[in-house]
């Protein structure tokens, strides 16, 4: 029981920093791109365009997938720290 | 004032110090000279510093425990700092199991059938503990682990801690991160919305106020308008 009970609060916790870490990282994305528009502007596109098109493209890339290791590593230290106690 | 602003801010940290200090593993040089196994009847303030009953077995409230008697070798400032002389420490020897203090440890019988092996020779371990020894409640660090080492004045490496608190400046760091960028992004924008609407009617407020100002104006003699 005790070992189910850690996996749903483990999910949960680590879905809530996987949650923030991703809205964290697309509005910093966001906000670089908003300034490198300020900067200088693209002829023929308005900021709201090139925010979303320059979004699409971070969506499509390997960065917010990399965010799933938030899931992955705290997995991978658990079945290590079990292993490492457990030995000798 | 200040000085009580000082201590509401220094508790919080206080009390996180002493969970980590508790809860994080430390390393003893120590020489084994028993096991053994006492009855122990909980009270309800000495409870949560033991562990529950074996895993996969029912708690009750009264159990068997398995202690682990050393003579420890002294040191100061949590063991940075060696000393010349030892003293006896007990460690109790329980399963921590899934959940809190997650060490995952499920091998007391196997810790304590090692640690019996050891009793017999005279060699120093490094023992891996977490938790406190406090004698008026009867409350022991329990044992994790016991690895072979040179002599009293071993040096070992706090690598686990270290891995900890690099960690946890990062967490920190990042949790202020994405606050900051909370701030900015939503929290200002809103706040200025609302300021704006705010500015609006305010304006709107002492325009009204100022027509009505006039025509009270207009019944007071000139000289105190």
């Amino acid at each position: 029981m005790a070992f189910l009970k850690l996996i749903f609060f483990g999910l949960v916790g680590l879905s809530v920093i996987y949650l923030s870490l991703s809205v964290y990282s697309a509005s910093i994305r966001r906000e670089r791109l908003e300034k490198q528009y300020d900067a200088e502007p693209v002829t023929g596109q308005n900021r709201e365009a090139f925010v979303e098109t320059g979004m699409a493209a971070y969506l499509a890339s390997l960065r917010p997938k990399l965010l799933v290791l938030v899931y992955v590593v705290p997995v991978v230290i658990f079945m290590g720290i079990v292993y490492v106690i457990n030995t000798n | 004032m200040r000085t009580l602003g000082f201590v509401f801010r220094l508790l919080p940290i206080l009390a996180v110090g002493l969970l980590l200090h508790y809860v994080l593993p430390q390393h003893d040089i120590v020489r084994i000279t028993s096991t053994e196994v006492i009855r122990t009847d909980f009270s309800t303030y000495n409870r949560i510093f033991y562990a529950q009953a074996d895993s996969g077995g029912v708690d009750q409230p009264t159990r068997d425990l398995r202690l682990i008697n050393t003579q420890k070798q002294k040191t100061f400032l949590l063991g940075f700092i060696k000393r010349d002389a030892t003293e006896v420490m007990v460690y109790r020897n329980e399963d921590t199991g899934w959940i809190w203090p997650p060490y995952f440890k499920f091998d007391s019988s196997d810790l304590q059938a090692e640690a019996a092996a050891e009793a017999r020779a005279e060699g120093w371990f490094s023992l891996t503990h977490y938790g406190w020894r406090i004698r008026w409640a009867s409350i022991y660090p329990n044992a994790i682990a016991i690895k072979p080492v040179d002599g009293p004045n071993a040096t070992i490496i706090p690598w686990v801690n270290i891995a900890f608190f690099i960690f946890l400046i990062f967490a920190i760091g990042m949790i202020r991160a994405m606050w900051f960028q909370f701030r900015e992004r939503m929290v200002d924008p809103a706040m200025d919305a609302a300021g704006d609407r705010m500015d609006i009617v305010e304006a709107r407020m002492d325009a009204r106020r100022s027509k009505m100002r006039r025509w009270f104006d207009s019944w007071k003699p000139k000289d105190r308008r």
